[in-house]
């Protein structure tokens, strides 16, 4: 499902999150084209087109970045930090998907700029549903600049 | 602990105002909402100023960019350059769908941007999936204690 | 050699075959500048050009500086010039004339020279060459070149008419479609207030009050919701006009993938079937294609006849360029009316038959015509209807190779 242009970046290491999210993403047909990453470095060197991913066209941005924040390498928070600072990935909505329960993290995610910050539920059901909700919002409802401007197009 | 999310709607159209009233009305979420019509108005209530120093702080933050007085974007800036303010979620609910007022709202550091829907069906279910989201889904930042 | 009768203007002449040119009765007022250094031929010029019928007013000159002072002291309305001068020669006054910027007939006058350097000389432009021996066609050469002249200065003016008119009409253009354009992006708001609110109404106090305020209610959203698609429509039109093409490589499969996601609805309540794929990549605005797809697959799922809309979306080769066909088993049109589906507003159903303003098809009509291309109907009532249009070739990648993809709401893609 990795496409040249992906709109969705899910930065993610557990794989049992991974495919739920995906699965997930997919039954309510919002799954076009996401990306996985698996830790802040790949995810910082994909959204910067360095190091291995060097090559790639950072045009078109993503819609919606999806963060966790206990990454390998470099930690969700820090690649946030990063995205936040940059005038290029600034305005590319980033919700952080944690399974972190600590206040400080929501404190420190909302400070570092995050658009939003969910817990990831530990039930099945409602982690489906948790990510229709999220989806909904920030796929359909929410405006981003990478939004398709086709859709404009009236009816007959 | 209050159950009912506070609101504080920055609105210049009161049909608008009262439009999204009744939309939140329908939201299975217990809301309270405080509207204002400028700019001015909006910082004084989140700054807790004037008559406003008894004023709750609100959860979430909708505002519209065309306002008197001070606009939304004046708004938006101060907010978000203010340590103690800049955690509040502030979505924009603006007619304008300018690419450059999409951009420029994420610059100043607005967490989503709503475009007003024409017809009412799509503004009530609009209104609705804000409430869904942000109080059936999302974390709110945590308030401080006073 | 003959001599003519006694008739005063006859004399001798070298070439008694020659006969001069009729005089007419009033005589015409003419300036001239001689450049002639031999005074006898200038007095023979003159002297023929007053028997042709001229009231002559002349300068004589023999030098380019002295030629150079006298066109703007004299204005002139032709310069006789001997194309032998000593020093230089007369046909070298073309190349002051154009310095200067003046437009004045030069008729070379002279004693006898090749036809060949005549040519040369009228080929620098030189209005005409008049033989020394054979001055009396000087009068009607004058005549000629006076003629030219004025039609030539005619047909500017009226060129330069043309051009004003047609950047006056260029400039109407443009004010009427910014007005359009700003009033229907204006009339949105407030007309979105009206939409909500009378549709609020109905909500909160349909049933309640007596059947006749349920009938206004109703009357109003419905004037209300209509006008709010009409403005949008009005804005796609005007769009499509004032945008700028803004062409790329545009892949066709992605594109009608689009416009069906956006038509998923309509699709499924229909059960409607679409038929596409290995459409080619195209130089085109996808945003602009797209718009024209979505119109075209969505009146095939409106105008539907007794039984499902199967819609077929195929493509040919059209010279260098693509022909599109979508086709598909409504309820079609009559042929007499092929040409009217295009112009906007134009409606061939009653609103209560099907919805919708008549301005899609013109929307589509001036996005194929904006990108070169031509779009047509060829229909039989009640035998469905295939749209076609033309987008001509630029630089495109070579086609998508996708297998035919069904698009079936049945099957549900959910």
């Amino acid at each position: 499902m990795t496409n040249m242009e992906a709109e969705i970046l899910l930065v993610e290491d557990s794989q049992n999150d991974i495919d739920l999210t995906l699965h997930s993403l997919r039954r309510e047909n919002l799954a076009n084209r996401v990306q996985v990453l698996r830790d802040g470095e790949e995810a910082l060197d994909y959204i910067f087109c360095q190091g291995r991913f060097a090559q790639r066209n950072p045009d078109p941005v993503p819609r919606l970045i999806l963060l966790d924040l206990k990454l390998p390498k470099i930690d969700g928070l820090e690649v946030l930090r990063q995205l936040k600072s940059d005038q290029r990935t600034k305005t590319i909505p980033v919700v952080i998907i944690t399974s972190s329960r600590e206040e400080q993290d929501i404190l420190r995610g909302y400070d570092y700029g995050a658009n939003s910050y969910i817990q990831k539920p530990v039930d099945f059901d409602q982690f489906r549903s948790t990510v229709k909700t999220m989806g909904l919002y920030w796929l359909v409802v929410n405006q981003s600049l990478a939004s398709n401007g086709a859709q404009a197009a009236g009816k007959r | 602990m209050n159950l009912a999310r506070e609101i504080l709607l920055v609105d210049d159209n009161p049909a608008d105002i009262d439009l999204t009233h009744d939309a939140l009305s329908r939201s299975r979420f217990p809301t309270h909402i405080r509207a204002v019509q400028d700019g001015v108005e909006a910082l004084a209530l989140l700054q807790r100023s004037g008559k406003y120093s008894d004023a709750s702080v609100p959860d979430l933050v909708i505002l519209d960019l065309n306002l008197p007085r001070k606009d939304g974007r004046a708004v938006l800036r101060e907010v978000k350059s203010n340590p103690s303010l800049r955690r509040m979620p502030v979505i924009i609910f603006s007619t304008s769908r300018a690419g450059r007022d999409i951009g420029h709202s994420y610059e100043l550091g607005a967490n989503s941007y709503i475009s007003k829907p024409g017809n009412l069906q799509d503004y009530i279910s609009v209104i609705m999936s804000i409430g869904d989201f942000w109080f059936g889904c999302a974390q709110l930042p945590p308030q401080e204690e006073p | 050699m003959t001599h003519a009768a006694s008739h005063p203007r006859a004399e001798s002449t070298r070439c008694p075959r020659e006969q001069p040119a009729a005089v007419p009765a009033e005589r015409v007022s003419l300036r001239v500048l001689l450049v002639e250094d031999n005074s006898a031929d200038a007095e023979l010029v003159l002297r023929e050009l007053r028997r042709g019928g001229f009231e002559v007013s002349r300068s004589i000159v023999q030098t380019p500086e002295q030629f150079r002072n006298s066109l703007w002291r004299e204005r002139p309305d032709v310069i006789l010039a001997d194309y032998n001068l000593g020093q230089w020669r007369g046909i070298e006054v073309l190349n002051i004339l154009r310095e200067e910027h003046l437009e004045i007939p030069l008729i070379l006058v002279s004693g006898a020279v090749g036809d060949v350097t005549a040519v040369e000389c009228i080929k620098q432009g030189a209005t005409d060459y008049v033989l020394k021996d054979s001055l009396t066609r000087l009068p009607t050469s004058v005549r000629r070149a006076l003629k030219e002249k004025e039609l030539s200065h005619e047909r500017r003016e009226a060129q330069k008419e043309l051009a004003r008119k047609v950047e006056e009409l260029a400039q109407s253009n443009r004010d009427l479609e910014q007005f359009a354009y700003v009033a229907s992006h204006d009339l949105q708001e407030p007309l979105r207030m009206v939409a909500a609110y009378t549709q609020l109404l109905a909500e909160r106090y349909g049933g309640k009050l007596d059947k006749q305020a349920d009938k206004y209610i109703q009357y109003a959203v419905e004037g209300a919701t209509r006008m709010q698609t009409l403005i949008q429509d009005l804005l796609a039109f005007s769009r499509a006009g004032r945008e700028g093409v803004a062409a790329g490589p545009t892949n066709c499969n992605g594109v009608v993938e689009s416009a069906l996601k956006n038509l998923e609805a309509a699709i499924k309540d229909s059960g409607a079937v679409v038929n596409y794929g290995g459409l080619p990549t195209v130089a085109a605005n996808p945003g602009q294609l797209q718009h024209v797809f979505q119109n075209l697959i969505a009146n095939a799922i409106k105008f539907h006849g007794a039984e499902p809309p199967v819609i077929d979306i195929s493509v040919d080769r059209d010279g260098e360029g693509w022909l599109f066909s979508v086709s598909d088993n409504g309820i079609g049109i009559a042929p007499e009316h092929a040409q009217d589906v295009f112009v906007v507003f134009q409606r061939l159903h009653t609103r209560e038959e099907y919805p919708g303003n008549g301005i899609g098809l013109a929307i589509c009509k001036r996005i194929i015509e904006r990108h070169g291309g031509h779009i047509w109907v060829e229909s039989q009532e009640g035998a469905g209807a295939t749209f076609k249009f033309t987008i001509p070739a630029a630089a495109a990648e070579p086609a998508a190779s996708a297998a035919a993809l069904t698009l079936t709401a049945a099957a549900g893609a959910r």
